[in-house]
């Protein structure tokens, strides 16, 4: 998960999954197994994510560290605030 | 080749060098070749000269991106799209894996890498201005991973969103210090700031040098002193030690 090229195809690939989500429910970002994160992916696939779904989109704290990093890295960037928890 | 061994003709033509220096270095002992005794034909093995390269990648990068002409590196060092890139860092992930000196920064060091070399292609798609791609290489035992490009540089990409930029020196500084948000008609982030923000805390080493500006960063100095490089390059050059 290094390459905003490969974030990018990530996002249009999982989108239609969320073609019958209800306005209602909420999104879950689980990173256990992720070895690698970056904030170009990030920025295409959670960016995205954010400004599609705002707080319902929630990442779950994770303890790798390049994943915190760019997470930081993107709400610094974007101005924004992930629900975190 | 014979028997996975190339004769000194081929091994001058794999290195980019001539027969006379390559005798040089066998007899120096900079680079011994495989014979029995004086008078046998030099022979030289692929992985001998897969070594030799890497533990020279530092030197090769240097002249690489320093060359008016541009030439395509080495194979073993050449990315010429992002994929051949992501492959090969997947390989140096592999390689870095289960490495306990590391552990407690490993993955960030994997994606300080995979942003610089991201960055390159980002930045170049469709402008190259020679070579294509980039020159990535690693030294694990001497703890040391190169990146370059000969794209545009800093000065030049930033100078797209940023017209009041004047010089190699302010693109670089901008580009590790100023987040920049709708960088119209590029889509890219905010890489060298995330890279500075990691190797400011781990420790981890960076140069930096675009153009004719260049940077040293390293643990527990987050201070950016820029200066003007006595030589300077086309493109991107990024030498990282862990």
């Amino acid at each position: 998960m290094t390459s905003r090229q490969l974030g990018k195809e990530a996002l249009s690939a999982f989108l239609p999954n969320f073609n019958n989500i209800s306005e209602s429910e909420k999104i879950y970002v689980n990173f256990d197994d992720i070895d690698v994160f970056s904030p170009s992916w990030g920025d295409e696939f959670l960016t995205a994510l954010y400004r599609k779904f705002g707080d319902r989109l929630i990442l779950k704290k994770s303890s790798n560290a390049s994943v915190n990093a760019s997470v930081e890295m993107l709400e610094e960037a974007n101005s924004i605030k992930f629900n975190i928890e | 080749m014979i028997n996975d061994k190339l004769k000194i003709n081929e091994a001058a033509n794999y290195l980019g060098i001539s027969i006379d220096t390559l005798r040089r270095w066998d007899d120096k002992g900079k680079l011994k070749s495989l014979r029995a005794s004086q008078g046998d034909h030099r022979y030289y093995s692929l992985s001998q000269l897969e070594e030799f390269l890497t533990s020279s990648c530092v030197s090769l990068v240097l002249k690489w991106t320093r060359d008016n002409i541009g030439a395509e590196p080495n194979d073993i060092f050449y990315c010429s799209d992002s994929s051949v890139f992501q492959g090969r860092l997947y390989k140096l992930r592999k390689a870095l894996s289960g490495n306990k000196e590391i552990e407690s920064f490993f993955s960030l060091l994997i994606s300080v890498v995979g942003e610089i070399g991201d960055n390159s292609f980002g930045h170049n798609l469709g402008n190259w201005p020679d070579v294509i791609g980039i020159f990535f290489a690693y030294d694990i035992k001497k703890k040391v991973i190169v990146l370059a490009d000969r794209g545009r540089g800093i000065f030049k990409t930033l100078k797209r969103v940023k017209p009041e930029l004047q010089n190699d020196e302010e693109a670089l500084k901008v580009a590790f210090t100023e987040i920049l948000s709708g960088r119209a008609p590029e889509s890219r982030g905010n890489g060298l700031k995330y890279v500075k923000s990691i190797i400011e805390k781990n420790p981890l080493s960076l140069f930096f040098q675009s153009g004719e500006a260049e940077l040293n960063l390293s643990q527990n100095i987050s201070a950016l002193k820029i200066k003007k490089a006595k030589q300077p390059i086309q493109g991107c050059l990024a030498i990282i030690r862990f």
